[in-house]
């Protein structure tokens, strides 16, 4: 009794582990069917198959799992019997002895099945795999399939099985590659291109479907042991083996998506698809860039090479930087459809080299002035665009930016034909620069200090002229009469203006011209606006320190205290009831050294003049003391009422104009010798005087001789017939000779101001230095100095300090100076 | 005598003077220019060594004349007739009461304003 007690609890813990087997068998062949259904077309037909296959015959099932029972039917038909002994022990508990018999023969019976099993799921196996790859129809179901294999890997078996497989996936592989090989000696490259892209998108349907069947190996002995490959990276592996051992077909694979490419690139359509499947067949294969990556570039190369020479030599540089970066985009684009994103780097860099890099010197030397020249600002916006991604290429740009503006400037700076609109033209090209460095250049800093030093270069390669010529362009800015500009536009252009005189190095050059000018403007009451002056004054202040305005502070500063004096002269003269009283008389005083120097003259005057003069004088003195007054004839004008039959006239005419009419009153005719010796003007001033009033638009007297020259044995005569339509009547000085010799004289008082500044700079040094050399000397001067200066000049200057004993040479070393405290 | 009649007619004259033949041209207006500066012998003053025309070195570096105007810059004479800057001057008479040309006694003859 006690012995039939233990031999019940064996049979129902058997019981119990063939229900869990069964139960987890169905559910992985559940999750197989799903998997396999996601992974291909192919994997769905014959899912549907299987499907169609249980609902026909419901029987079917059974019969499978009976055969399979079959197949090592001992041990089935000792489940069967234990199930049968369980049912007749319930029934008859009387027969314990048999129970025990039947257990024993099953230990003894289990080692001999799996050789036959195994074997046989072998050859089911491999059946299935084949007619995978061949796309044939399995005879097996995919569950069935599945469960045969967990069953070999539960038995250790699955070593075995993985090797089985690796070895029919490569008899596979093998076979396709030679099958293409033979028929590729007369394919099409197209067509070639196709065929192994259909096969190798059979391949991986193929592969996909074999995993699935085989995903329980993949889940445990694969990943239980480290040096074997998943399934599909097993057959990539032997596919990338064999496909890569085989160089002719590999070979004719690259070069006809070589080929596609190329024709793309011509222009012609081409199946983008088929070129993004194969090139993600090299990727998977990894031999991407061994194999393919490689020979594109390349390709690349050499195709835009011999592209890039021969479109720079038909096409103009604007429509080449199109090409250029239409290339570019179409290159991005190939990137975007069906190449890999690992070459994005080296195929665009490449391109950028054989289209810009290479080319970088001929696009410059060739497009970049005409570019400039007309103010193509979309093409500069597309050449800056194009030369940033080259090194190197902003670089060159701006280098021959500043070419440009240092060549074309100077063509307006030389010729002195174009003087008179140097200065116009030069506002205007800074103007077209700037916008094309903002606009085109995107604001890039090295190219404005660039266009800053191409300014500065080219703007003083002619000596003290463009100073001049801007100095001259202010005055005719703030001259009255300048019509058409309102203060806006003026203040504008002013500041316009400091921009190119902040460039010039000889500033003492415009100074004295804009001195000059600006004297004109004040004593003959041209000014414009005085608010508009004080502005010019103040940026130059700003610009330059209070040193280099304070004289024309002081000029303003004058013109102010003259109105003051002549007011309080006014009150003066009325209260004293002097012969005054009928002449309007208005004296600027001028404080010497503030204004430019006036050569003294002397003149012989009437008493017309000579008598107020006299008065002012006594009037001034008495109210400065320790002054004396330099009168200067030169720098005055008059307005005389004039006696005509056809009427009075009112004359406005310089003061040497108005000596020489007065004399008319006693005399109405007059040789050139007597007037010469009544007015003392000297000979040539005055005949420019006798021109104007003879010779000009308005003749109030006639000279006789007629003609436009005046000799000396001229007479003059008043004219008594004069008409004009106005009654006041101005009557300009000729003055050109005098102002091509005031021309001179400014630069020649320049010249002689700069050699105290040399002088300074020399003693500076050398109070520095005590002992210097010649050489040193020399250089050092010409760091400091901010004028051009040549070195025999500043020889002389040192010889000169020499001779003053400011210092002297070295007594054992005549190249070598000491400074002398 | 007959002379007289016709210039008396052929010229009109503006004046009150009936008998008075008026001028062919009559000055009416007159802008001068004039240029001053001090009223000195030498142009340099001997203690700076700059122009009397100019502030004194001191002036010029302190920039004291926009603040005081040009009084301290002014000129003065001597009774020896040597003339420096005020400023200078000034500074030097506080260490030697002497004319630095001439060593006379200094006194002040006159001043610029």
């Amino acid at each position: 009794m006690s012995a039939a007690k233990k031999y019940k609890p064996m049979d129902t813990t058997e019981l119990h582990e063939n229900t869990e087997n069964i139960a987890a068998c169905l559910k992985k062949a559940e999750n197989v069917a799903p998997t396999a259904a996601a992974a291909s077309s192919v994997g769905r037909s014959a899912f549907a198959a299987q499907n169609m296959n249980s609902a026909s015959t419901n029987g079917e099932r059974l019969p499978n799992f009976s055969k399979l029972g079959g197949s090592h039917g001992e041990i089935r038909t000792a489940s069967t019997t234990s199930n049968l002994l369980n049912r007749m022990g319930a029934i008859h508990n009387s027969k314990p002895g048999d129970v025990k018999k039947i257990v024993i023969k099953n230990f003894k019976d289990k080692p001999t099945l799996p050789d036959n099993y195994s074997k046989d799921t072998y050859v089911k196996l491999e059946e299935a795999v084949i007619a995978i790859q061949l796309s044939k129809p399995i005879k097996y179901s995919l569950e069935e399939l599945y469960q045969a294999v967990v069953n070999m890997c539960s038995h250790k078996m699955d070593a075995q099985l993985y090797a089985k497989l690796k070895e029919l996936t490569e008899q596979h592989v093998k076979r396709n590659i030679k099958l293409k090989e033979l028929t590729g000696g007369s394919m099409d490259k197209l067509i070639l291109l196709e065929k192994i892209n259909h096969w190798w998108l059979s391949f991986c349907q193929q592969m996909i479907m074999i995993r699935s069947i085989f995903l329980y190996m993949d889940r445990t002995y694969v990943l239980q042991n480290s040096t074997v490959h998943s399934i599909w990276d097993m057959g990539l592996d032997l596919f990338r083996i064999h496909f890569a051992q085989n160089s002719v077909v590999q070979k004719r694979t690259v070069d006809g998506l070589l080929t596609l490419i190329e024709k793309e690139r011509q222009g012609s359509t081409v199946d983008r698809g088929l070129l993004k499947s194969l090139v993600r067949m090299l990727c998977d294969l990894q031999i991407y860039t061994s194999s393919f990556e490689e020979k594109f570039l390349d390709a690349t190369n050499q195709l835009y090479k011999a592209e890039s020479q021969r479109k720079m030599q038909e096409l103009e540089v604007p429509e080449y930087l199109q090409h250029v970066n239409k290339r570019l985009a179409e290159e991005n684009e190939r990137l975007r459809h069906y190449l890999d994103s690992s070459t994005k780097h080296p195929l665009i860099y490449n391109v950028e080299k054989e289209l810009l890099a290479e080319h970088l010197t001929s696009i410059l030397q060739k497009g970049l002035d005409s570019l400039l020249e007309d103010n193509r600002l979309s093409d500069l916006t597309l050449l800056y665009g194009l030369l940033s991604r080259v090194k190197n290429g902003t670089s060159e740009l701006c280098g021959n930016f500043n070419g440009f503006i240092k060549k074309k400037g100077r063509t307006i700076v030389i010729d002195p034909e174009k003087d008179k609109s140097m200065v116009q033209d030069l506002l205007d090209f800074k103007d077209k620069m700037d916008v094309i460095v903002r606009t085109c250049f995107e604001h890039n800093e090295k190219f404005t200090n660039s266009l800053r030093e191409a300014f500065e270069f080219f703007i003083n390669q002619r000596a003290n002229k463009p100073a001049e010529l801007i100095a001259k362009y202010v005055d005719m800015k703030l001259r009255s009469g300048n019509k058409g500009t309102t203060d806006e536009e003026l203040e504008k252009t002013l500041d316009k203006i400091m921009v190119l005189f902040r460039f010039i190095h000889g500033k003492d050059v415009f100074e004295a011209f804009y001195k000059k000018d600006l004297a004109k403007r004040l004593l003959v009451g041209k000014s414009a606006s005085v608010d508009s002056e004080k502005s010019m004054l103040s940026k130059l202040k700003q610009e330059c320190g209070g040193g280099f305005t304070s004289k024309l502070e002081g000029m303003f500063k004058d013109m102010e205290l003259s109105r003051d004096i002549n007011i309080a002269f006014r009150g003066h003269a009325l209260s004293n009831n002097r012969d005054v009283h009928n002449l309007d008389l208005c004296v600027s005083i001028l404080t010497m050294g503030y204004w430019p120097t006036y050569a003294p003259t002397e003149v012989t005057m009437p008493p017309q003049f000579i008598n107020p003069q006299q008065i002012f004088n006594k009037f001034y003195l008495e109210k400065h003391s320790g002054r004396k007054l330099q009168w200067q004839p030169t720098l005055g004008n008059c307005m005389l009422r004039a006696q005509f039959d056809a009427g009075p006239k009112e004359l406005l005419v310089s003061l040497f104009q108005a000596l020489v009419l007065l004399l008319f009153n006693d005399k109405p005719v007059l040789s050139y010798e007597e007037i010469l010796a009544a007015t003392l003007i000297e000979d040539g001033e005055l005949r420019r005087t006798l021109q104007s009033l003879a010779c000009g638009r308005a003749r109030v007297i006639t000279k006789t001789p007629k003609g436009r020259e005046i000799l000396d044995g001229d007479q003059f005569d008043f004219n008594n017939e004069f008409t004009n339509k106005l009654f006041r009547i101005k009557i300009n000085q000729i003055q050109m000779k005098e102002t091509n010799e005031e021309q001179k004289a400014t630069e020649e008082r320049v010249f002689q101001d700069r050699q105290y500044q040399i002088d300074a700079a020399i003693v500076r040094i050398m109070k520095m230095r005590k002992t210097l050399s010649h050489n040193l000397l020399i250089t050092e001067l010409f760091n400091q100095l901010t004028f051009p200066v040549k070195p025999a000049d500043l020889k002389k200057r040192i010889e000169s300090l020499i001779d003053r004993d400011y210092m002297e040479r070295d007594k054992d070393n005549q190249n070598q100076y000491n400074y002398v405290a | 005598m007959a002379d007289d009649p016709e210039n008396s007619v052929d010229r009109p004259t503006d004046d009150g003077d009936a008998g008075k033949p008026e001028k062919m041209f009559t000055l009416k207006k007159w802008n001068a220019v004039a240029m001053w500066s001090w009223d000195v012998e030498c142009d340099i003053c001997a203690i700076c060594r700059v122009q009397v025309m100019d502030s004194c070195l001191r002036c010029q570096a302190d920039n004291k004349r926009d603040v005081m105007g040009r009084q301290d810059c002014v000129v003065v004479w001597g009774e020896c007739n040597h003339s420096f800057h005020h400023c200078c001057m000034s500074l030097w008479v506080k260490q030697n009461n002497r004319c630095p040309l001439c060593q006379q006694e200094w006194s002040i003859q006159r001043m610029g304003k």
